[in-house]
């Protein structure tokens, strides 16, 4: 027979108030520092809606979206939009490939390749700001080890950051330097972590090399390929530290990207409207592209964990 | 299958190469006098000399037009002191706030790892621009406490990001059953929540370190001139007159150490961060 | 009122209701096996009991006090997880400690104690080692003696063998039954496994889709099944379940399917009801030609044990499954089949509640 069953209303039992309270008391230094981000953001926006100048505080007018407007208008600005976009697309788009083509080499996990793998980080663990300062020193035209080295080639005189012409190429290079082994790290993490099946079953099928990689590998490791490309591209166009340490944003306007031309204007102009309206355009791209980012890197999060 | 080797082995060669030198460089610049630097060709036969390092030791520099009195030393200080205090400061919030995000689905937390997420790409400037303007108006921008708080804006969200991401792996099951023998949640927390997730929470406090460290901007906006870190000092430090290139590339080579000593030092835990961070998160 | 009792216990993940008001009592000594298939709530319903399902309403009772608002460090209860959940950075010893040291207990009472339990359970030898270096039976005997070192009031063991090699499961099913009844607690043990659940239950409570089924001594459970869903989790191979409408017949009810004529002893009520006729594998024997016997193909056979289990094939298309000891025979081959009538169950068809007999002797289960 069975247990009787005598029909209890179902009640929440009182519970403790420390467990309830317990997840929004641990975050509590967390959301004062999100407020601490957002507070200035609304800020910056609010300026953006004003001409505000603080040499000439008494100026300052409500103009709403003039300022956003005038920029539409102006070639400094276009000029910002297109030297930034050329630096993080060269950057991106140099770093994936050396980053890809180290990553391959290094993909055996033997005791040299992960001595070397760690030699290679090296690089991204120096500021940037500091790596631009010895790339100037190595490139000084009196003494520098690189203009002597590309003398050698017969280029002489080349001007590395002093010119117009060569100064993007220049932090291009610098970048380079500090930031392949960001690529390269996370490329090698993903093509360690590719399953072995499908590889041994071309083998067995005795299948070429090349259409290996091409049909096999890539596709496989797209999601770590665009996850760092988007990854870098972010951080790319907002480049500051390279460039500043190196020219100051010159020389003349060639090396204007975003975050240099805001900061020129804030603290050589003393324009905050300007400036903040600048920073408010391109959060917005940023915001924008970021979140085809974390909708990828959480595509990829699934499948690593799982994997795993 | 020789002539592959040969390929490779030449292809990393110059990768090696390419990324390796110019520390190389810089370093044994640092152990040349000015007159070694500025002789071309370019030797590595020299005798080299400590006297950059003493000079910027000692504060004292010998320039072509007397002595300058360079205090690049306080620089390196207050690095350390900006980067050890602000990781410890993210990691004595962050830590348990990832748990909370862990362990706890609701909805305020969803909501802040949101905001830290879609603020991690946004411009540093569009932040550190009225930021700098609220500073002076509170009174914070001649103080290492102002610095070590905003500093928060760069160690806490790697922090919950990468913490979090262990404590989520981790088998709540281990807590349960330590609570269930009698233990309050703090003591499962404390004894057994943080040992396990150890490593995440090294990697993610070493990242936290060489980014703080590496810091440019945040520095250069925010700092008053006795308060500045080595990367902004460095630069100060070049674009001053006269100074010797040697001494430049000694006080490079002090702005680098700490951090590519630390990789080196802990580069198990490096790998895992730097990958966790954008992959496995 | 001793040992634990739990009322109206509701818990919900989302919109999905796991738990819908599970009410059970199990006496100290008592080991209640909480029986049912993957999905059905047996984890959620422990983690429930030990107060560690936030969202979970209703009342936990043990020993008489209402526990349901403690945190489970207050409520004296011994879990062992199927996963073992040993703390992987402690020793043995220490994990096995870990619940006399939350209690504050005197360091050598705690060493005597660790020392009893783990010469019990035969882990002494092991006690220094951390759990990556023991085995899976080890870890297992280690989460027991964790579970039972307390001397807790109620145990809640989730599916212990679940993850310990084959030998080892039957010997611990020897032990079990007898360690638990000494240690006097009240206990709850979940599996999958119906034959575990038989030798190790005083009582069996059958959970599905978040409700009791079923609660009663396991060799009630099996040969006289709440429900038709029961009799298919109880029985390995499952019982046939085939359609029929029995009509009434003076002793009872007489119903066919596929072949067979059965008179059951079932009560009236269920003639000319859409109705299934339950017939386990091992109640089917070969037999002569007969009217009552049905004539079926043989498709398939395979040994089981000593059985030979055969899959037979009605002339409707209906596929059958029996138990038969003797020799096997050939595919392709007719054979008549009997089954016995009193081991036969009818099921209504739309509750798949069982249609219970005639008479109900006062004291008799039927």
């Amino acid at each position: 027979m069975s247990t009787t069953v005598i029909p209890t209303p179902a009640k929440a039992p009182a519970r403790p108030l420390l467990p309830r309270l317990l997840p929004y008391l641990l975050s509590l230094p967390a959301l004062i520092v999100c407020i601490g981000i957002l507070v200035p953001f609304f800020t910056a926006a609010w300026y953006s809606l004003q001409r505000y100048n603080l040499a000439m505080p008494l100026n300052r007018e409500f103009v709403w979206f003039g300022q956003y407007l005038d920029m539409l208008t102006d070639p400094d600005f276009w000029a910002t939009v297109r030297v930034s976009a050329v630096y993080a697309v060269a950057t991106v788009g140099l770093e994936l490939l050396l980053g890809l083509g180290i990553a391959l080499l290094l993909r055996e996990r033997t005791r040299f390749n992960n001595i070397v793998s760690v030699a290679l980080l090296l690089p991204l663990m120096t500021a940037p700001a500091i790596a631009s300062l010895m790339w100037k020193l190595m490139t000084n035209p009196n003494f520098g080890v690189l203009s002597w080295l590309v003398a050698l080639f017969g280029v002489h005189d080349f001007r590395w950051a002093s010119a117009p012409s060569s100064a993007m190429f220049t932090v291009v290079l610098v970048d380079i330097w500090v930031y392949t082994p960001f690529m390269m790290v996370l490329l090698l993490a993903g093509l360690r972590s590719l399953p072995q099946q499908p590889f041994e079953a071309a083998r067995l099928d005795g299948v070429a090399g090349h259409f290996v990689f091409f049909r096999i590998t890539l596709p496989m490791l797209a999601p770590y390929i665009v996850t760092a490309t988007l990854f870098r591209m972010l951080d790319s166009m907002q480049q500051f530290d390279i460039v500043y340490a190196m020219t100051q944003g010159g020389p003349g306007d060639s090396l204007m990207l975003f975050q240099v031309r805001a900061y020129l204007d804030f603290f050589q102009y003393t324009n905050v409207g300007t400036s903040a309206a600048l920073m408010i355009v391109l959060w917005a791209l940023t915001y924008a592209l970021s979140n085809v980012f974390i909708k990828q890197w959480l595509k990829l999060r699934e499948r690593t964990h799982g994997a795993a | 299958m020789a002539l592959h080797k040969l390929l490779r082995a030449a292809a990393l060669t110059l990768v090696l190469l390419f990324f390796l030198f110019p520390i190389f460089w810089i370093v044994v610049m640092s152990f040349q006098t000015n007159e070694e630097i500025l002789r071309l060709p370019p030797s590595l036969v020299f005798r080299p000399t400590l006297a950059n390092y003493t000079a910027l030791i000692s504060g004292h520099l010998q320039t072509a037009s007397g002595i300058l009195d360079i205090t690049f030393l306080h620089n390196l200080w207050n690095s350390i002191l900006l980067s050890t205090c602000s990781v410890l400061l993210a990691l004595v919030l962050g830590v348990p706030a990832a748990y909370a995000f862990a362990r706890f689905r609701f909805r305020l937390g969803e909501d802040i790892a949101f905001t830290m997420l879609s603020f991690r790409f946004a411009p540093p400037l569009l932040v550190l621009l009225p930021l700098s303007l609220y500073f002076q108006d509170l009174g914070l921008n001649d103080t290492y406490i102002g610095l070590i708080w905003i500093y928060q804006l760069i160690c806490l969200p790697l922090i919950l990001w990468i913490v979090r991401g262990y404590f989520e792996d981790a088998s709540p099951d281990i807590e349960y059953a330590y609570r269930i023998d009698g233990h309050s949640w703090w003591r499962a927390f404390t004894r057994i929540a943080i040992p396990l997730a150890g490593p995440g929470i090294a990697a993610a406090g070493l990242l936290s370190f060489i980014f703080a460290w590496n810091n440019f901007v945040f520095a250069l906006i925010l700092a008053s001139a006795d308060k500045q870190p080595v990367t902004v000092g460095a630069l100060a430090f070049v674009t001053a007159s006269g100074i010797q290139y040697g001494q430049i590339a000694a006080a490079i080579v002090l702005s680098i150490l700490p951090t590519l000593a630390l990789a080196l030092y802990a580069q198990r835990w490096l790998v895992e961060g730097l990958s966790l961070g954008a992959v496995k998160g | 009122m001793t040992g634990l009792e739990i009322s109206a216990i509701h818990a919900r993940f989302g919109r999905h209701e796991v738990l819908r008001g599970v009410d059970l009592a199990v006496a100290p000594g008592e080991t209640l096996v909480l029986f049912g298939p993957s999905g059905a709530g047996k984890t959620v319903l422990l983690r429930a009991i030990a107060g560690l399902e936030p969202g979970a309403l209703g009342q936990v009772v043990i020993d008489g006090q209402d526990v349901s608002a403690r945190g489970p460090e207050a409520r004296n209860i011994g879990m062992a997880f199927q996963n073992f959940a040993l703390y992987p950075h402690m020793s043995a010893r220490d994990n096995i400690a870990s619940p006399l040291v939350a209690r504050g207990l005197p360091a050598d009472e705690i060493a005597t104690r660790v020392v009893e339990i783990a010469q019990l359970l035969r882990i002494g030898h092991v006690l220094s080692h951390p759990p990556r270096a023991l085995s899976n039976g080890q870890k297992q005997r280690t989460a027991l003696a964790r579970a039972l070192v307390g001397r807790p009031r109620v145990l809640l063991l989730d599916d212990p063998l679940r993850n310990v090699d084959a030998k080892l499961r039957y010997e611990m099913r020897l032990e079990l039954p007898r360690l638990l009844r000494e240690s006097q607690a009240a206990t709850l043990y979940v599996t999958q496994d119906y034959r575990e659940a038989m030798a190790l239950g005083d009582r069996v409570a059958v959970l599905r889709a978040g409700r009791i089924e079923q609660c009663d001594a396991s060799e009630t459970v099996y040969d006289w099944p709440a429900t038709a869903a029961v009799a298919r989790l109880f029985g390995d191979p499952p019982v046939n379940l085939l359609a029929c409408r029995p009509v009434a017949d003076p002793a009872g009810l007489r119903a066919e399917a596929a072949g067979f004529r059965l008179v059951l002893d079932a009560s009236a009520e269920a003639a000319g009801k859409a109705c299934l006729l339950g017939l386990r594998p091992e109640t089917l024997s070969l037999a002569a030609a007969g009217p009552d016997a049905a004539r079926l193909e043989v498709i398939a056979t395979t040994p089981l044990h000593e059985r030979l289990v055969v899959l037979l094939r009605a002339g409707d298309g209906t596929e059958i499954v029996a138990s038969l000891l003797g020799a096997a025979p050939a595919p392709g081959a007719h054979v008549h089949v009997a089954a016995d009538a009193a081991a036969a169950l009818l099921f209504d068809a739309a509750s798949g509640a069982r249609i219970p007999a005639r008479r109900v002797m006062a004291g008799i289960a039927a």
